[in-house]
């Protein structure tokens, strides 16, 4: 082959493969060694894979064994190992193309893999290539060793009871445990790398540390330590409940309010925001004669906490709250969910605080108002025609995540959709493999984050193809909340009459959502590489972004679609209370747990404080 | 002319056989024999990611890229382009406790 010649058809298969964002189009070599060779030819090179915690993949070697190129001996650099011989060549531009000079001279011989990162390299166009079959090797390779480690994690810890099989759904269910271990993703094909998983030891820890800020201890000085002595009162030890538990009077079907309050009342970040004091009334720049949203919500926080436990009617918030939503003013009943969202709005439009909040969108995901620094997270959506595999990402703030319940199991739909799921790369959909009857907030999410083919009559315009084709879309989170709330939808409008879903939902207290966020599950759509999200500005690798949660409210609904009760729980001290409107009772874990959910409260484990925060007013006096 | 006697031997037939291993050389293959290098590698992964190389060399790729055009881009050229510049970035720190690992491997290994 002459050598001009051949750069032509290099510049070629260039020009015909590496088309935008779209790696499945292989190259002429790639595409004839398929072919020949069928695609179990890739599959087999599981075998042949060692990955590590992280989901870096090497080509296996025994331990001693010094790879060198078959032709010049080199062993440093570039070392590819052909698939079909596994002679080993050497790529060291510009002079040793050693893995070119083998494809040259065997025909059939082209495509080569990587032995220190397990890619695919193509030895004529002289770059890498990627092939769907192969992904999913290194992604079998990886879901084994991962279903070994804790198999013999739950052997070395003595497990008892339910095997991996069933422990389908949320985590660990003992012990108010609700933790899911590597375990219950390896069932049935799922095959989630998480990097926390499996690793322990100081390495994990020191990256999680490092964008933290440095702890520094305080002590008193002089002046301060005389303010102390002087302005402190003991805390009363003898009273057992925790601050700020106070019953909330019903003032006529405000049971929607009061169980959002309850919740709102012991969010972490919004609850130190106003206990210290940093919605301060004086100095509100809306005055007195305006709606602010924000001084009402004060004044509720200060009632709570001011240690009178007699219930608190909170008639100037309802007041002014009708003022705000004049359209779900009135003593009829609402919906707390639509209630949250309004309330939310209403403190970001209404809410007077010296941030330039105005001038955002609501739900912005810059916005600095207090409600969206701690509710506003980041939905992203990708819609990939089905025809040429282009994919278009959109971004979404949103303040709340709106969950289907899973659809009735068993049917054929379900079915299909799982064999979809499979196509497209992603992890089988634990809600069609579930037992019939049980749902469970993971279930949801999992559907939530399905690959979805949208119907005939759905057809988005795709850019490439320039005409409206159907397409697979799928929902991840991009950037997660401080405070995550979970709707349960559990109303069905699709028959005559609406009606309500009142199925059991299964939740943890303990939810980790990295399998759920838009790193994972656009790596799991690239062959589970380690891939930068496209398009951020901030890049915090996986094990390093906060995914772990804690539950710490429950807002659960009892009755029919157009009337029933609110009852909301709330986790204090790690002892759970049940508030319904002015009666405050303290119950046990599985009493909660057997609620019926219909809005979840969790918050992130480990609260990152900023290092600068907008400077707050000072204070008068 | 009389040929001499005492000219240069003729080169070896076998032009094309390697020349000598070099130093870097004979240590890469210790290190791997070891398995020392993997180890190293691990270290130097974990060094380079905890000081924030790793995400400051993807924004550099990820600029070269978009400057690029992805149809444009391949393996080769991102690596020599890159490469430079991510060599450049290594801390010292780092740099001299991978070398002092390496130098107490050498001193230490028996052979």
């Amino acid at each position: 082959m002459g050598s001009k010649n051949f750069e032509h058809r290099e510049h070629e298969h260039r020009e015909n493969r590496r088309d935008d964002a779209s790696r499945l189009v292989p190259c002429e070599h790639l595409a004839e060694y398929r072919a020949r060779n069928g695609s179990e030819s890739l599959r087999v090179l599981q075998r042949c894979v060692k990955t590590e915690a992280s989901g870096r993949a090497c080509i296996k070697r025994e331990a001693k064994e010094v790879p060198r190129c078959g032709s010049c001996s080199r062993a440093r650099g570039r070392l590819y190992a052909c698939v079909v011989c596994g002679t080993i060549g050497c790529w060291s531009p510009p002079d040793a193309l050693h893995a070119r000079t083998h494809a040259q001279d065997n025909p059939g011989h082209g495509i080569a893999v990587d032995i220190e990162r397990a890619e695919l390299f193509c030895c004529f166009c002289g770059d890498q290539v990627y092939d769907v079959d192969f992904d999913r090797a290194i992604i079998a390779a990886r879901a084994d060793v991962l279903r070994r480690e804790t198999e013999e994690r739950r052997r070395n810890a003595g497990d008892v009871g339910d095997n991996l099989k069933k422990n389908v759904g949320s985590g660990c269910g003992r012990d108010g445990c609700g933790d899911f271990g590597a375990g219950s993703r390896t069932v049935s094909g799922l095959v989630v790398s998480s990097p926390c998983g499996g690793e322990v030891g100081n390495s994990h820890e020191s990256r999680k540390r490092r964008r933290s800020i440095e702890y520094k201890p305080w002590v008193a000085s002089g002046q301060e330590q005389l303010g102390l002595k002087q302005s402190s009162t003991p805390l009363n030890d003898g009273k057992k409940l925790p601050a700020g538990l106070r019953g909330l009077n019903n003032l006529g079907n405000t049971c929607f309010m009061n169980s959002v309050l309850q919740a709102l009342l012991h969010t972490p970040p919004l609850r130190n925001y106003f206990l210290s004091d940093r919605h301060n009334q004086a100095m509100c720049q809306r005055g007195d004669a305006q709606l602010c949203l924000g001084c009402d919500m004060d004044i509720i926080f200060t009632a709570a906490f001011s240690g009178d436990r007699t219930p608190y009617s909170p008639a100037n918030f309802l007041y002014s709250w009708w003022r705000y939503a004049s359209n779900l003013a009135g003593y009829e009943q609402q919906d707390a969910h639509e209630f949250f969202i309004s309330l939310v709005s209403g403190i970001h439009d209404e809410g007077g605080t010296t941030s330039s909040c105005k001038t955002t969108r609501s739900g912005d995901d810059n916005c600095h108002c207090k409600v969206h620094r701690v509710f506003s997270g980041l939905l992203r959506s990708d819609v990939t025609c089905t025809v040429c595999d282009l994919t278009s990402t959109t971004y979404d703030p949103c303040v709340d995540i709106s969950l289907d319940l899973e659809p009735d199991f068993g049917t054929e739909k379900g079915f299909s959709e799982s064999i979809i799921h499979a196509e497209h790369g992603g992890r089988t959909s634990r809600a069609a493999s579930s037992a019939s009857g049980a749902s469970s907030l993971l279930g949801c999410l999992d559907r939530f984050t399905r690959p979805e083919r949208l119907g005939a009559n759905e057809k988005s315009f795709c850019e490439r193809c320039q005409t409206r084709q159907e397409s697979i879309k799928q929902m991840s989170i991009r950037k997660v909340p401080l405070v995550l709330c979970f709707h349960i939808k559990r109303f069905d409008f699709t028959r005559n009459q609406p009606k309500k879903l009142d199925r059991y939902v299964q939740f943890p207290l303990f939810l980790d959502l990295l399998p759920y966020m838009s790193s994972s599950i656009v790596r799991l759509r690239h062959g589970n590489r380690l891939l930068s999200v496209s398009g951020d500005a901030s890049n915090l690798p996986p094990s390093q972004s906060p995914s772990e949660f804690e539950l710490f409210a429950v807002v659960t609904h009892s009755g029919k679609l157009d009337s029933g009760h609110y009852v909301s729980f709330l986790r204090l001290n790690k002892c759970w209370y049940k508030c319904d409107d002015a009666w405050i009772t303290r119950v046990t874990e599985d009493y909660v747990r057997a609620s019926q959910a219909y809005m979840l409260y969790y918050v992130q484990k480990t609260l990152f404080y900023k290092a600068s925060d907008t400077a707050r007013p000072p204070m008068g006096g | 002319m009389r040929a001499s006697v005492h000219r240069p031997p003729t080169p070896d037939a076998d032009e094309d056989r390697e020349p000598e291993p070099t130093l870097q050389e004979i240590i890469n293959i210790k290190l791997i024999e070891s398995g020392e290098k993997e180890r190293l590698k691990e270290l130097l992964r974990e060094r380079l990611i905890e000081c924030g190389w790793r995400d400051d060399l993807k924004a550099q790729c990820r600029a070269f890229t978009r400057k690029k055009g992805r149809a444009n881009i391949t393996l080769d050229e991102l690596v020599r382009s890159i490469t430079p510049k991510g060599r450049a970035m290594v801390p010292d720190n780092v740099k001299a406790e991978l070398l002092q690992r390496i130098r107490s491997f050498l001193t230490t290994d028996p052979s």
